[in-house]
């Protein structure tokens, strides 16, 4: 801790100072005046008063003509840390666009990110914001290209899609992978928000699943999940590419830059693995394909590191979704078993977690570890304590449910949220209708 | 991803990333309440908490709580590693980052943080290329300064 104030106490002086660094311009002065101005005030009727006065101030100056697109970079910013602070300042939206639209890099970056924080799809403000959208995607210059993507890629009015998209899916070709990447997310929000309107590109999609930067082809799997959850017959024949493409990653064929903690490429293995339980499920053929490469995915992440979890979690998870096979399964469990005997209170949590969605297929991984439980009922984080409350919920039979209503009854007590009075309330009625006699 | 909050120890604001479309009502009211549920958890309890009807994963990191509400179905490890990550690039790009850099220069983390989490999910990209990205375009700024410096507009 004192580390940090040795820091702060080191960088105030020169924060404090009214000379700029060179090449940065001054107006950010303006912006730090403003957040000092109000960590000084104590009350938070001071603090209104010093925004309003703000407000009032940047209002004046972005209606103004003389302000360059320079100073309106930094109203811009004062805007958005006033709107930050819950202050409205709608007056600037339309200053936002303008500024998107008028200003150079770092302006017109500035003007795009007001844009995305200030709006949202339905605004209507934001049809204005479409040409200029469409100027930049023209623009020879790569980053403003970019800039557009990525704005894009985070709010746009759904009736305008079919102007733009043919732009979008040009850039699917373009050589620098960066814009390729953008592309793809663009088109993925738009398939989010208008399914319909992207139906026709799915061949696209498979190009951009075989592209040679893996970032590409890791921000197609976001629109093939998306895909395979609402038709997974549809994707069947793909389920080969996936299984090679996670081979490949798993055995660190990618470049170095992508490993995470010496870790191969986490969220991409995460992604695969969800659309593998996605295809597997109730599948007996398909699933014969997956074993091999989730048995290679268990072995390898046996270190110990949160990501390996993580990674681990999802592989049980989809273990269980998956037709089962005896020896994945074996192995799942005492992973599951270690998660729920380990210190660590998130992995405990997780492991409780894992253990309510596969006492299902198999109650005796529950039995095994019923003392953690037990002692888990006692725990001091609420959270552990609800999530075993679910737990014991689904092992319920005629002879425990007596304890485990009162236990329930218990944590009702005490429960002070309301959500989770309704939830647990529910259960305990579910309870009392199954058994009828034993609750007596 | 749902939405991601920085806020500090007293409960500041200092970035909030919103990736479903909410009023901004709605959304006030969502982070003050969010906040104060996670302010009053003590240090040793777990990173993963159950809020209403979502998900929330958190992570302080010195004075600053990284915050962040995910879909029902996501992985809750993966999103503390996407936090990490995400501290990992601006400690990179800021070097040896400070509570007091992500205050006075919240835009520039808005954009390291478009660059990773473009529409709320975690791109796959490596640590260097997210941060050419942002240097580049902090470049192309810098190119234009010097030129205006050199060649200032008549006023």
């Amino acid at each position: 801790m004192s580390d940090v104030v040795e820091r702060t106490l080191t960088a105030l002086p020169s924060l404090l100072s009214s000379d700029p660094s060179p090449g940065r311009p001054s107006s950010t002065s303006k912006l730090g005046t403003l957040i000092r101005g109000i960590t000084e005030l104590t009350s938070k009727h001071d603090e209104e008063k010093l925004i309003q006065r703000e407000l009032v101030s940047i209002k004046e100056q972005v209606s103004s003509p003389n302000t360059t697109m320079r100073q309106m970079k930094e109203l811009m910013v004062r805007a958005v840390y006033c709107e930050m602070l819950g202050y409205e300042a709608s007056f600037s939206y339309i200053h936002a666009i303008k500024l998107a639209q008028q200003g150079t890099a770092l302006d017109k970056r500035v003007g795009y990110l007001a844009v995305s924080l200030f709006l949202n799809e339905s605004h209507e403000l934001l049809l204005l914001l479409v040409n200029t959208v469409l100027k930049d995607l023209q623009s020879t210059n790569l980053i403003e290209v970019c800039m557009a993507l990525t704005v894009v890629g985070q709010v746009f009015p759904k009736d305008m899609i079919p102007a733009i998209l043919p732009m979008v899916e040009e850039k699917l070709n373009h050589p620098k992978e960066i814009i390729r990447r953008k592309a793809v997310l663009a088109l993925y929000k738009f398939y989010l928000i208008a399914p319909n309107q992207v139906q026709h590109i799915h061949s696209k999609f498979r190009k951009a699943l075989c592209d040679k930067d893996p970032g590409v082809m890791s921000a197609s799997l976001h629109i093939y999940l998306e895909m395979v959850t609402e038709k997974p017959e549809g994707y069947k024949d793909l389920v080969v590419s996936f299984v090679t493409i996670l081979k490949q990653v798993v055995g660190g064929k990618l470049p170095i830059d992508f490993n995470y903690h010496s870790v191969p490429a986490p969220w991409l293995q995460i992604q695969l693995l969800r659309i593998l339980s996605l295809l597997g499920k109730n599948d007996r053929s398909t699933s014969e394909m997956m074993y091999e490469v989730l048995d290679e995915s268990l072995r390898r992440a046996e270190m110990n590191h949160n990501i390996t979890y993580a990674i681990l979690f999802e592989c049980v998870k989809t273990i269980y979704t998956i037709h089962p096979k005896a020896e994945l399964l074996e192995k799942a469990a005492k992973c599951i078993g270690n998660f729920v005997l380990s210190p660590k209170i998130n992995l405990k949590y997780l492991g409780l977690k894992a253990l309510t969605y596969v006492v299902q297929q198999d109650a005796n991984l529950a039995l095994q570890h019923q003392m953690t439980i037990i002692e888990c009922l006692d725990h001091s984080d609420l959270i552990i304590k609800r999530e075993t409350l679910e737990l014991l919920f689904r092992i319920t039979n005629g002879q425990n449910v007596k304890v485990i209503v009162e236990k329930l009854l218990e944590f009702l007590r005490h429960s002070k949220d309301d959500y989770v009075t309704i939830d647990l309330g529910g259960k305990v009625t579910e309870l009392a209708e199954k058994y009828p006699s034993e609750m007596i | 991803m749902r939405f991601m909050l920085l806020f500090s120890r007293q409960g500041k604001l200092r970035l909030q990333k919103w990736y479903v479309p909410l009023g901004d009502q709605e959304k006030r009211r969502l982070g003050r309440e969010l906040v104060q549920t996670i302010l009053g958890r003590k240090a040793k309890m777990c990173s993963f908490l159950e809020w209403r009807d979502l998900k929330v994963v958190y992570k302080r990191y010195a004075s600053l709580y990284f915050c962040c509400a995910i879909e029902e179905q996501d992985n809750e490890l993966i999103t503390l590693e996407v936090i990490h990550r995400y501290v990992e690039l601006l400690d990179k790009y800021f070097g040896s980052v400070c509570e007091l850099d992500i205050i006075f220069n919240f835009e520039k983390a808005y954009f390291i943080l478009d660059e990773f989490l473009l529409g709320g999910e975690a791109q796959e990209t490596s640590k260097k290329s997210v941060l050419k990205a942002i240097e580049q375009a902090d470049q192309l700024q810098e190119n234009i300064d010097f030129q205006m410096r050199l060649f200032p507009a008549p006023s």
